[in-house]
């Protein structure tokens, strides 16, 4: 076994004591703990993901040397290894993105607490995206949960308490149903490791036995993770949460934290009840009823929204929807299509964020729509980087949400069934898109008018003035840039790494 | 010649738009040199590569193994091409004198050129991906210049243009995909390119697919019921809306609704079917609607925006005819409406520019103040009415011939369309017209002192395109026959 | 040969021109806001008379020439792929080009003194001698296409002429014309679009060419086209629907325009018609259908009303203006019974109309001119100041009517002759019926001006009796006219059988 190979299972433990660590330190240090771990991690997600390219298999390692079925296991192959690149670099950029408003936005005496929030959060997202064992799963999920809170939570207003307090609420059901399914899978298959239950639910299938409560079992878990990931219509916690938190939270729950839930979804999917199975059961057309709705109403609620922060929120119930519209075809292409909105969506929805903290700084800090007007001149890297924001999510040609689009609309033509809602919500879809970015970024384009600007007196920000965030501006607008062109290797990835998922 | 030369004209402009807000010019002629030398260029390179007809492909880049941003010259192209590469130097010299008037030149003549770079592209794209992609940048590239005077007015017409475009682009993206998956090739081919194996008897599918991606498409025409955004972009400079709005945009839209009929999907498959009467059926309301809407405008852009609203649904109906004669006669009236629609918007232009007035009825008695371009406004009315001896007549011909001869009763219909049309177009243009050149007894003179002709960068493109209206109209042969080669080519 | 065609039309038109742009010119330099130009003088007026009657005497001849001198064509370039410009002579070309040549010479010598009320010469000139060009050329027209350029040029050429006093009146009027004109020539061209694809060519053949064998199935639209076309040529002719820019425009243009308008344009639509029906679809085709039994009845409802109308009309051009309305549906009523008897008598009554009602304008503008009358009611004792301008009236009036011998007589015997061995069923006896009525109206609506003008009674006690008769240079025109009403009646013969010998060349 090469040394590499170690590498997962040292990430997720780095992570998680890297949180502890920061109880001790000061804000400064925990900070740069933080960024030196997410780094590290980052090098050594790289290198596995190198070394699952080259073997081009998937392996499994035993965490403690006891085998299975006790001891823990994980699964490492190509798709983990992406998603685990991909992950921390959006949460490295994220992090440097949003150093300034943590600074202004968290009370000096608990900066440190965020980085234990933040590591363990990382620590969780590995886990979930490396474990090959159900019970740990869990575990992670809650870690997550609790961590995310936390987050939110950290900036002290109302607002924040108000959404901390009902992300909580509505998590932990989540998390309950999780429970019971769990719970009721090994009642049924007397296993918690994945590949084990796998087999006996296959047998349990052919038999027939136990096939209600398989059913429901399967709904259980869907349901539930529906709920974590902000599904139509469990969605509700998300804006107030997303919306109010500080930018890094905002950004890092938006692209990573709902992700992580969906890719254990795939992977008990593939991994736990085997991908036939969830098909036949259709729950995947319930799943893609709710996508699909969500996808419109989603935007809908968008375009009421006059704060820009919550109007990105809902953007993302809507592209949450996209994804899970793409299980809802039960075929590889559409799961292909919504591995790569994930990281699509991710890599966007951050960029977003990180933008519109830049258009609301020269706009004296206000995110209600009409202080807007103008900022993308007196910000211009930030007006740049929404408006490239926008148009990938609008499905511009060049940039990644054309190839997100694209993917989803071939998965569509594919399966003849769902063929026309889906291209025709796809369709209306990006109308309501272009409806809301579009009207933003003519806004931020408008001159605003001169006596407004007087009495205002908002600030003129340059790439000197924010290093920090620029820089992450611009490495969000290189990332997208290179999936829309680029997207083929990732594709091909992708499809590979699903192959050997199983 | 090589077939780089396909993407030089496509990106030089890119790359001379691009450098326009950068270069250092000392005064603003210097910026005017070097836009018009800039675009001058890629028309004279443009018309090289036209006569030389390089054959082969240039792909420019890869998404994927199978999607493609590539180049080839056909007929068709050739014909978009050359209309376009002729027509942008002119309208660039024209609106010279007019933005003297205008503020921010330089991000506007930015876009200007890009734009430029953006229509070759659609003309020259040699599949549907390709296409599409040009498609959308023109949205992006044309709405700084309808948003140009920054005025409510503006913001509100760029919002409009702007959900109007992307969400048809939305929906011929649907198209776009079928065309992919049930093609052989996402290239263009003429007689289109659906397998017929793998369709199979999804045929009802595939015709909602290419309605569907018709009207998508047809967005960009302003086919009713999406016209709204024409004539609301009539508050752009008029450069803008005479170039664009009468040339460029819009007749990419009905390029690009060309190309998926005759060379994607394919006028064998469609010819007959319901998909064809249910395209047919807005198209013909539009000839008569854009024309009725015309009547009632008093704003003069307006006005003739709603008169390119009408007449755009003359090449979609020729178009939907489905037929050789129809694409020909669909090509004619390209060319030909292109020369008469810039012509009279620039003698709009001209009047608006010198004296400030915009609505018609302020306009009483010019003709005696500013002869030239009252007479060449007139000339155009004539010609877009279809008096025999200008274009008009030639182009409206070929269009009946093809109706007549498709023996389709729907056709016919909008044979009696058409004609009603040309009345209206004769009420809303000649009344101008008339009211110019004999004033109501006793009107006063004095009122209208300071009216004058424009000079020589003004006049010089009206003088041009009058000379090509009457030679289109009376030696139209040579022309005639080349489109109809192209219209030959479909099955 | 051919080249005189081109020539007699041309010189006209050019000359048009060239007035229109010599007056451009001179605007150009002129001062003032409204650029205007100042009054001619009268040495300036005199040369410029001398011009235009130059020019017409000259094409007059040239085209006389032409036309009579057997059959020339001449073919010029290709106005679409497939249909050249096509200048032909035959029986027709002589009998509107003789026709136009004699109404555009006498109106012109009439108007170099009339025009002196109306003012603005040069332009007045300009579209007059433009008209006449284009109006040669349609009358040597060839083929369909042909035709409808010069159809469609001359209703922008003489739509100057009738707003010509500038007034809002004739502003209103010339647009009303000009979209009658329009839709007229548009409903033409609807036909003619589906004539190219069905007959066997646009030129003119007597008897027509259409193509039966490709027409086979697609008789409905065919049928429903030469309908169209009839309808819309008959808009130029004043019938019913569209004839309403008739009364509207005769009023306010002035007299020598209406003269030729009334007394050679409206018949152009004519001329259109004779070609549509006779020379390209054929009478055979239309013969018995639905089109000729509409067409019938359309005419004789516009032959009754137009008579009503004037009738009860009091402005004098505007009931003139109705009476043309009414006689030329005489003309194409008897086109439309479709047997030569009756072709003959619309011919015949092509000539006598035209002679007759130019006079009958030209002495209205005489009342207008000397007297500043307008109406009928004011005209009573007219004949004692001017009794020769009133016996003129007299003699027209009662060509029209058709008394014999006067001319008016032979042309309605024909017309009433054809209805009535043409087989079309009741027509065959209503239309000689209506025609009868309608004389009774035309009656009725002439001649109690010369009773009144000649017999005053107690309404003219009291009026001076000075003499107000024109100059010669006026009066003469109007009693070469009055007189050849008369004459031709007389002797009918020569153009009896000449058009006897068009109509059977077609039937």
């Amino acid at each position: 076994m090469e040394f590499v190979q170690n590498f997962p299972f040292f990430s997720i433990i780095l992570s998680l004591f890297a949180g502890p660590l920061c109880s001790i330190l000061n804000g400064k240090w925990a900070k740069r703990v933080n960024l030196a771990v997410i780094t590290i991690i980052l090098a050594m997600s790289s290198a596995v993901l190198a070394f699952t390219l080259r073997t081009g298999d998937s392996y499994v390692y035993m965490m403690g040397h006891f085998p299975a079925p006790w001891g823990n296991e994980i699964r490492v192959g190509m798709l983990e290894a992406l998603m685990a690149v991909f992950f921390c670099l959006i949460m490295l950029l994220c992090m440097i993105g949003g150093v300034l408003e943590r600074e202004r936005e968290i009370e000096s005496t608990k900066q440190n607490l965020y980085y234990i929030m933040v590591n363990l959060l990382l620590s969780s997202l590995l886990a979930l995206i490396y474990t090959n064992d159900l019970f740990t799963a869990y575990v992670f999920v809650e870690i997550n949960t609790i961590s995310a809170c936390g987050l939110i939570m950290i900036r002290q207003n109302g607002r924040t308490f108000e959404a901390a307090i009902r992300y909580m609420i509505m998590s932990l059901l989540g998390s309950g149903m999780l429970l019971l399914g769990i719970c009721f899978l090994y009642d049924l298959t007397g296993h918690l490791l994945m590949s084990n239950i796998k087999e006996q639910v296959a047998i349990l299938n052919a038999s027939g036995q136990y096939h209600m409560p398989l059913l429901i079992t399967v709904g259980l878990i869907s349901v539930g993770i529906a709920i974590k990931s902000a599904l139509f219509p469990f969605h509700a916690w998300l804006p107030d949460a997303y919306g109010y938190s500080t930018l890094s939270s905002a950004a890092i729950l938006s692209s990573l934290v709902s992700k992580g839930y969906i890719f254990l979804l795939v992977k008990i999917f593939y991994r736990v009840i085997g991908f036939d199975i969830v098909r036949d059961s259709k729950i995947i057309n319930v799943l893609f009823v709710f996508g699909v709705i969500g996808m419109i109403m989603g935007s809908i609620s968008a375009i009421k929204e006059s704060n820009i922060r919550r109007m990105i929120a809902y953007s993302s119930v809507a592209q949450i929807g996209y994804i899970y519209m793409g299980f809802g075809f039960g075929t590889e292409l559409g799961m292909i299509a919504s591995l790569y909105h994930i990281i699509s969506h991710a890599a966007t929805k951050s960029l977003l964020f990180v933008a519109a903290s830049g258009i609301t700084d020269a706009s004296g800090d206000s995110t209600d729509f009409f202080d807007l007007t103008g900022a993308g001149y007196r910000n211009k890297l930030a007006g740049i980087a929404f408006t490239v924001g926008a148009l990938s999510m609008v499905g511009f040609p060049l940039f990644t949400g054309f190839i997100s689009k694209l993917l989803f609309a071939q998965a569509a033509v594919d399966s003849y069934h769902k063929l026309l809602p889906a291209l025709i919500a796809l369709a209306v879809s990006t109308i309501l898109n272009t409806v809301y970015f579009m009207k933003t970024v003519i806004r931020i384009y408008t001159p605003e008018k001169r006596e407004v600007l007087a009495k205002k007196q908002y600030q003129v920000i340059t790439m000197k003035d924010q290093k920090w965030k620029s820089a992450a501006l611009v490495c969000f607008i290189a990332i997208n840039l290179f999936f829309g062109l680029y997207s083929e290797p990732v594709v091909g990835l992708l499809e590979r790494g699903l192959k050997i998922f199983a | 010649m090589n077939s780089v030369i396909l993407v030089i004209v496509v990106l030089l402009p890119f790359l001379a738009g691009a450098l326009v807000p950068v270069l250092p010019f000392k005064n603003r002629r210097q910026m005017m040199v070097y836009v018009e030398s800039a675009v001058l260029l890629n028309s004279v390179l443009a018309i090289a590569m036209l006569i030389a007809q390089p054959q082969d492909s240039f792909v420019l880049f890869r998404f994927t193994s199978d999607l493609t941003l590539s180049f080839r010259l056909d007929g068709m192209g050739t014909v978009f091409a050359a209309i376009v590469s002729v027509l942008w130097p002119l309208a660039t010299l024209y609106s010279f004198e007019y933005m003297k008037h205008e503020g921010h030149e330089k991000v506007f003549f930015a876009f200007y050129v890009i734009t430029y770079g953006v229509t070759m592209g659609i003309a020259l794209a040699e599949d549907v991906v390709t296409m599409y992609c040009f498609y959308e940048m023109l949205t992006l590239a044309t709405l700084p210049l309808i948003m140009h005077t920054l005025t409510r007015e503006a913001i509100l017409a760029s919002r409009t243009y702007l959900y109007y475009s992307l969400g048809g682009a939305a929906f011929a993206f649907i198209g776009v995909i079928f065309i992919l998956v049930y093609g052989s090739t996402p290239n263009f081919i003429p007689g289109g390119v659906l397998d017929l194996a793998k369709v199979g008897d999804r045929t009802n599918l595939l015709l909602l697919i290419y309605v569907l991606c018709f009207f998508g498409f047809s967005v960009k025409t302003a086919m009713w019921p999406f016209s709204k955004w024409l004539p609301q972009a009539g508050v752009a400079p008029t450069p803008v809306t005479a170039l664009l709005h009468a040339v460029a945009v819009v007749k990419a839209g009905a390029f690009t609704v060309m190309r998926i009929t005759y060379y994607s999907f394919g006028t064998e498959f469609l010819r007959g079917t319901w998909a064809q009467t249910v395209v047919m059926i807005p198209v013909i309301i539009t000839i008569v609607y854009g024309c009725s809407r015309a009547l009632k405008e008093t704003h003069i852009k307006r006005r003739l925006a709603w008169s390119t609203v009408s007449n755009l649904s003359y090449i979609l109906f020729g178009i939907v005819l489905m037929s050789p004669l129809g694409l020909a006669g669909a090509l004619s009236h390209m060319i030909f409406h292109a020369t008469m629609k810039i012509c009279s918007f620039f003698c709009a232009g001209s009047v608006i520019y010198k004296t400030g007035r915009e609505y018609i009825h302020q306009l009483d008695g010019f003709g005696r103040r500013m002869p030239k371009v009252f007479a060449i406004f007139t000339i155009s009315g004539l010609a877009l009415m279809g008096v025999p001896g200008l274009c008009g007549f030639v182009s409206k011909w070929n269009l009946v011939k093809a109706a007549v001869s498709s023996e389709n009763p729907l056709a016919y219909v909008g044979i009696g369309a058409l004609l009603v049309s040309a009345l209206l177009t004769a009420i809303y243009m000649l009344t101008i017209s008339i009211r110019a050149f004999f004033p109501e007894k006793g009107f006063d003179y004095s009122t209208i002192q300071d009216v004058e002709d424009p000079n020589w960068m003004m006049l010089l493109p009206l003088v041009i395109f009058t000379v090509a209206m009457f030679v289109f109209g009376l030696h139209s042969g040579p022309v005639l026959s080349g489109l109809e080669s192209i219209g030959a080519l479909m099955r | 040969m051919g080249a005189l065609i081109i020539l007699s039309a041309a010189l006209p038109i050019i000359a048009g021109a060239l007035l229109l742009l010599s007056l451009t010119a001179e605007r150009r330099c002129a001062k003032g806001p409204a650029r205007e130009v100042a009054e001619p003088s009268a040495q300036k007026l005199r040369v410029l008379h001398l011009q235009v009657l130059v020019i017409l005497s000259i094409s007059a001849l040239l085209a006389m020439t032409a036309a009579w001198s057997g059959e020339h064509e001449i073919t010029l370039f290709e106005l679409i792929k497939g249909i050249p410009v096509y200048f032909h002579t035959d029986g027709i070309t002589c009998l509107f080009v003789t026709l136009s040549s004699l109404v555009w010479l006498l109106s012109g010598i009439y108007s170099f003194v009339y025009m002196k009320h109306e003012g603005k010469e040069k332009r007045f000139y300009g579209f007059y001698l433009m008209s006449y060009g284009v109006l040669l050329g349609l009358s040597f027209s060839g083929n369909l296409v042909t035709m409808y350029l010069f159809y469609e040029l001359l209703t922008l050429a003489s739509m100057p002429m009738v707003l010509h006093n500038g007034s809002r009146e004739a502003i209103m009027a010339a647009l009303k014309y000009l979209f009658y004109s329009l839709c007229g020539a548009y409903l033409g061209l609807f036909g003619i679009y589906f004539l190219y694809q069905y007959c066997d060519t646009l030129a003119f053949v007597p008897g027509g060419s259409l193509n039966l064998g490709l027409a086979q199935g697609k008789e409905g639209i065919l049928l429903l086209a030469v309908f169209l076309m009839i309808l819309g040529f008959g808009a130029k002719a004043g019938m019913l629907p569209l004839h309403a820019w008739l009364p509207a425009a005769h009023p306010v243009a002035p007299s020598p325009a209406s003269a030729v308008l009334s007394g050679m344009i409206a018949k152009a639509g004519v001329l259109a018609t004779i070609r549509v029906v006779f020379y390209v679809v054929g009478p055979d085709f239309i013969r018995g259908t639905w089109v000729q039994t509409v067409w019938m009845t359309l005419t004789l409802l516009t032959v009754f009303m137009g008579s009503m109308m004037a009738y009860r009309e009091r402005v004098l051009k505007k009931r003139l203006a109705y009476s043309t309305v009414s006689q030329i549906s005489y003309i194409l009523f008897g086109l439309s019974v479709l047997s030569p008897t009756a072709m003959t008598g619309s011919l015949l009554h092509v000539v006598f109309h035209s002679i007759i009602k130019c006079s009958l304008f030209l002495i209205a503008g005489i009342f207008i001119f000397q007297c500043r009358k307008t109406e009928v009611s004011e005209l009573a004792g007219i004949g004692k100041r001017m009794p020769k301008t009133l016996w003129c009236y007299t003699f027209a009036s009662l060509a029209l009517i058709g008394i014999p011998p006067a001319s008016g007589f032979i042309s309605k015997w024909y017309l009433a002759q054809g209805a009535m061995e043409a087989g079309v069923g009741a027509f065959g006896w209503i239309g000689p019926v209506i025609l009868l009525i309608s004389a009774l109206l035309t009656a009725g609506y002439l001649l109690p001006i010369t009773l009144k003008g000649f017999f005053p009674g107690r309404e003219g006690a009291g009026l001076s009796v000075e003499n107000q008769e024109p100059v010669l240079r006026m009066l003469v025109p109007v009693a070469i006219l009055a007189a050849l009403a008369v004459i031709l009646g007389l002797f009918p013969n020569l153009l009896v059988s000449f058009f006897s010998q068009i109509a059977g060349t077609v039937m």
